[in-house]
């Protein structure tokens, strides 16, 4: 039986015990939640460009975005048949509302409800990507209106009721002590230690860390590997990626009219164009003559900022895009959101079946502590042995022992394990380190080689205790993996 | 070492009236009452005002302070953060120093180049041999640092909530004037708010810059969001400014683009709102002085008149006199009122200081017991760390500000006591002459000595006990305490049963060993600043000890003097009697348009 079948098994056994109560009603709904998408929390503090990286991974503009205060209610985007825009209203019954959709963005009328009346706004939305995804846009932590910030707490850390969110993108512009708190406070202390495994850090606003020079992104990349290596930021999320998210949501949505516009600045001669992009007053109000209105230029900075223009305009100007498709691409792969989706399809989406059972399992734990009933007892029983035995979780123990610094040993043994019980990605050759076209006589031969490797030091007794502990985690993986091998042909 | 060009007008005649005071002192002798004066004239023509400049990470700090100086003295990096507190004044050759906060402090001059690397944050902290200075002094050849301007670069307050949060208001209590930077990405946030609110206490001219205006199309809306939040209670202006624009206008010497990056508008703000108005108040605080000394010397010539004007009352001036000499005594003796009140107030605010830090501390070690007692420690250590650090930061920078209050209290009411008793004995200094003008004059006095004394000296006993400038107190006292490690007994637990039991009782280890490093380093936090208090206490006592006794002795002096010359005037004829009248007339007349000037400086 796989993890997601003993949870299911176990959440089957649940429901019959709380029969007739409203923790039955909880439950069937926390199974239905095992077949949904994985659902991801954007978060962060205030303006660090939650909703415009929604939007960058959508590839649609679908969350509104302002240069003040904006999203002020938890806003749930996910896969429909149709589109809908429902309220869930912190008292009474859930009411569809009216929207519409001029420039872009949604626009939804609230019919007369205070935003801090409204829990959560639910918007349907066929979409490729929310197929895999449910995406959750929060308002910032930090705001200045506490109630706002209230929310997105109680969102991510909701007490004695499985958290809402599967995993978090946290998003940062720079390491504040703030942050840290907040994503301690993410973390459960129950089927692992603070664990990063359902965290991703992105360095968001990557263009202006270097105030929009054009290395910004490769400062960017620099900062965001020097934090990743961070000891504190280790302990709570996985990696940390850069991601200059206007830019991308810009490149997943560009228009031809739009590289026309980029294009008339792009063919002035360098020494005119340079005047223009010092700033953004400039370029709205310096050379009349350009054939560009007022608005055209407003609209330019909007979409692109002074980063983007000038990285847009340099490449037209050096001819690697001609194209709006080109250039598209050429943005989005510069913007830093490709790696970002790269990451989330290796973290997240490949640990979709353990998260979602660990987001359950968590439920179900509370559940049984804070409402013991006949018959419980068995299902506590049940629960905890999965969480302690379930190999999954024994490799997530590990993974956040080792990012909490308390497994030591040789730098390079301490890498390989965290490769081998699947800290860079579940697939067996991320695990074995190998490419991902490696045939699979190679894979079986590495992984007989790994196997061999860890149960050395499984047994060598001059390898600490801990270590020990987490070669034979190690060696389970190496047994798992061949295993799945073997199936394979 | 700066030229003596003088900052402001008022400055220009505060120098010349203190250079007319200077001479009168030398032509009547009194070269007591002439070092008084000497004082206030260097701190007139060197004068300094310290600006800091404060904000959260990486919102521009550096960069404005490069673009204000037209030079890159401050190091700027996208990541690298500014880590030690960088002064940046004015000097006749470009000069880089380290400065070292030891017993004695200490200078050490170092290339300009290699300010760099020993102003940021660096990789190793450990790995050097060198000791880690608590400041760097940059000295650079500009016109807007010559009026003694003082631009101090601080490291970012991280989190606003931090230890160097409080250390920064720490540094804004004795600063002139505070620029609070933040950038135009967006408004202000709630921490920074808060952070503003506390520093508009410490600083009461508080300035907000906004900063990178060029690469941010909004700023004009992130700008007047900020105003609104500013509005009220803070009533701090809001600046906006580009420190890139201000880079390239000074490297091409464009003034159409010098005006577009806004930093004409904070250079003028920073020379004439902060500059001019803190030279005009040295100039006043100097021609207080000179107005003091004029009280002095008009006294003892007016009880020289009285005798010279009516021999027969100038056996009763000379009883008088003589009286007064036993007052004057009394004034110093360790009896004198105010002696008493300096001393009782003194240790009454040792043992209210040592009290109200045992309160915070013991406060903090019941806090962080309850949330050792809620969480795992293994888990929440580190933020536990930090979180302690800064919370104790605040404590003592709260029982800082209770020092610092208190001995401003204290210090003014020292004064009242000391100036009650001295009021008098002018008062008896100059009682025989019956003229209705000097009666009025006496009133003057008392008003004089109330203006000039009160308060100020605590604030200089303070600057000087901490070391002259503005010192990173907090850091210094807590910067070689740490919290350390726990042993955290962590056993990765795996199998099928008894996970849970295991991960229990592992846990109570572990709260059991951080609730003891909790106590240890509070011990050694309250230890250190307990000692820091009293040294600091201590420091006052003696400066205002020292003060006051001096007030007494020029008191004394000009009381001799007059009972020298009114003896001397009995045993006069009646010509010599004469002349000297017409000469006393015209040395009073002299010294009572000496006085006018500086009062019209004063106002």
């Amino acid at each position: 039986m796989n993890l997601l079948e003993r949870t299911r098994s176990v959440l089957g056994r649940a429901i019959e015990v709380y029969r007739g109560t409203d923790a039955a009603r909880r439950l069937v709904e926390l199974q239905r939640r095992l077949d949904e998408p994985l659902r991801v929390a954007v978060a962060g503090r205030v303006k660090a460009g939650k909703s415009t990286l929604l939007n960058a991974l959508v590839g649609e503009r679908l969350a509104p975005t302002d240069a003040g205060e904006c999203t002020r209610i938890v806003t749930w985007y996910r896969d429909g048949h149709t589109y809908q825009v429902t309220a869930h209203p912190v008292v009474g019954q859930p009411r569809p509302l009216r929207f519409h959709r001029d420039h872009g963005a949604l626009e939804v009328d609230l019919a007369g409800l205070a935003p801090e009346r409204v829990r959560q706004l639910d918007v349907m939305w066929p979409s490729q990507v929310l197929r895999t995804v449910t995406l959750i846009d929060t308002p910032g932590i930090g705001s200045l209106s506490e109630q706002v910030a209230r929310r997105t707490w109680d969102l991510l850390t909701a007490e004695d009721e499985e958290t809402p969110a599967d995993a978090v993108l946290y998003l940062m512009r720079h390491l504040h002590a703030n942050d840290l708190e907040f994503l301690r406070a993410f973390h459960d202390t129950e089927v692992s230690q603070p664990n990063p495994i359902n965290a991703i850090g992105v360095l968001s606003r990557a263009d202006e860390i270097g105030v929009g020079r054009l290395d910004a992104m490769a400062s960017a990349r620099k900062i965001a590997a020097r934090m990743a290596t961070d000891p504190n930021v280790r302990r709570v999320v996985q990696t940390v990626v850069p991601v200059a998210g206007l830019l991308a949501e810009t490149a997943a949505t560009l228009t031809e009219a739009e590289v026309r516009r980029l294009r008339t600045v792009a063919e002035l001669p360098p020494a005119e164009a340079e005047p223009l992009l010092l700033s953004t007053d400039r370029f709205l109000t310096m050379k009349p003559e350009l054939g560009l209105t007022d608005l055209e230029r407003e609209e330019l900075l909007g979409r692109f900022g002074l980063f983007g223009i000038r990285l847009a305009t340099t490449l037209l100007r050096r001819h690697v895009a001609t194209t709006a498709t080109e250039l598209a691409t050429q943005l989005t792969e510069r913007s830093g959101v490709s790696d970002l989706r790269a990451v989330l399809g290796s973290l997240f989406f490949e640990r979709r079946g353990v998260l979602k059972s660990r987001s359950a399992l968590l439920a179900l734990d509370a559940l049984t502590r804070t409402q013991p009933c006949p018959g419980s007892g068995a299902v506590a029983a049940e629960v905890e042995e999965i969480i302690a035995s379930a190999h999954p979780f024994q490799e997530l123990r590990v993974l956040s022992a080792l990012r909490a610094g308390w497994v030591t040993g040789k730098p390079a043994v301490i890498e390989e394990l965290e490769q081998i019980i699947g800290g860079a990605g579940g697939a067996p050759y991320v695990r074995l380190g190998l490419t991902p076209d490696a045939d699979m006589a190679a894979l079986r031969a590495a992984a007989m080689e790994a196997l061999t490797r860890w149960q050395r030091r499984a047994e060598n007794p001059l390898t600490s205790h801990e270590l020990a502990i987490a070669a034979r985690v190690a060696v389970r993986s190496c047994e798992g993996m061949l295993a799945w091998l073997a199936g394979v042909r | 070492m700066s030229p003596p060009a003088a900052a402001t007008p008022t400055v220009a005649k505060a120098i010349t009236v203190v250079d007319l005071g200077l001479r009168a002192c030398e032509a009547y002798g009194r070269p007591d009452l002439a070092t008084r004066l000497r004082t206030a004239r260097r701190t007139l023509t060197d004068p300094s005002t310290h600006v800091v400049v404060v904000g959260e990470f990486k919102q521009g700090k550096s960069s404005l302070v490069n673009a204000l100086v037209g030079a890159k003295v401050c190091p700027v990096d996208d990541d690298i953060a500014t880590a030690v507190p960088t002064y940046v004044r004015h000097g006749e050759q470009p000069a880089a120093q380290l400065l070292f906060d030891t017993e004695p402090p200490r200078r050490e001059p170092i290339p300009l180049e290699e300010v760099r690397s020993w102003v940021t944050e660096r990789a190793e902290p450990a790995g050097t041999d060198q000791p880690v200075p608590d400041g760097v002094e940059i000295r650079l050849p500009r016109k807007l640092l010559a009026g003694g301007l003082v631009l101090v670069d601080t490291p970012g307050v991280g989190g606003l909530g931090s230890t160097h949060a409080a250390a920064s208001l720490a540094a804004a209590s004795m600063a002139d004037a505070l620029l609070f930077v933040t950038d135009a990405s967006q408004e202000l946030t709630r921490s920074e708010l808060e952070f503003l609110r506390q520093a508009k206490q410490m600083c009461d001219t508080v300035v907000c810059v906004l900063t990178k205006i060029d690469f941010y199309p909004f700023w004009r809306k992130i700008r007047d969001l900020t105003a609104g939040h500013l509005r009220g209670e803070l009533a701090a202006p809001v600046i906006a400014v580009s420190s890139s624009l201000r880079a390239r206008a000074v490297a091409a010497n464009d003034a159409a683009l010098n005006r577009e990056s806004g930093f004409t508008e904070l250079v003028k703000f920073l020379s004439e709102r902060i500059g001019d108005r803190t030279a005009d108040k040295l100039a006043g605080e100097a021609a207080g002085e000179v107005v003091a000394v004029c009280t002095q010397l008009e006294a003892q010539f007016e009880a020289e008149r009285a005798a010279l004007a009516d021999p027969a009352a100038a056996q009763q001036v000379v009883d008088e006199l003589t009286r007064v000499t036993q007052r004057v005594e009394a004034l110093k003796q360790a009896a004198a009122r105010w002696q008493q009140t300096l001393s009782d107030g003194v240790a009454d605010l040792n043992s209210d200081i040592e009290h109200d830090l045992r309160r915070r501390i013991r406060d903090v070690i019941q806090e962080a017991d309850a949330a050792i007692e809620e969480s795992d420690p293994a888990d929440t250590w580190s933020e536990m760390q930090s979180w302690l650090e800064s919370r104790v930061a605040h404590e003592l920078l709260a029982n800082y500000t209770l020092l610092r209050d208190r001995a401003t209290a204290l210090s003014h009411e020292v004064a009242e006591h000391f100036q009650q008793a001295s009021g008098e004995v002018l008062h008896r200094l100059a009682v025989p002459n019956p003229t209705p003008q000097l009666a009025a004059a006496v009133v003057e006095h008392k008003v004089d000595l109330e203006k000039m004394k009160v308060g100020k000296q605590a604030m200089v006993a303070l600057k000087s006990a901490y070391g002259g400038g503005l010192m990173f107190m907090m850091l210094g006292t807590m910067a070689g305490i740490s919290l350390g490690p726990l042993a955290l007994g962590i056993g990765l637990v795996m199998g099928r049963k008894g996970l849970r039991e295991e991960k229990r009782r592992q846990r109570t280890s572990r709260q059991q060993q951080a609730r003891n490093a909790v106590r240890r380093y509070c011990d050694e936090v309250s230890f250190v600043m307990g000692k820091h208090s009293r040294d600091t206490l201590r420091k006052i006592q003696r400066q205002l000890r020292d003060h006051y006794t001096g007030l007494a002795e020029e008191l004394q002096r000009s009381n001799q003097q007059a009972l020298s010359s009114a003896t001397e005037a009995a045993r006069r004829t009646q010509t010599e009697r004469e002349k000297r009248l017409r000469d006393l007339d015209a040395e009073l007349a002299r010294l009572r348009k000496l006085r006018a000037q500086a009062e019209a400086v004063r106002a």
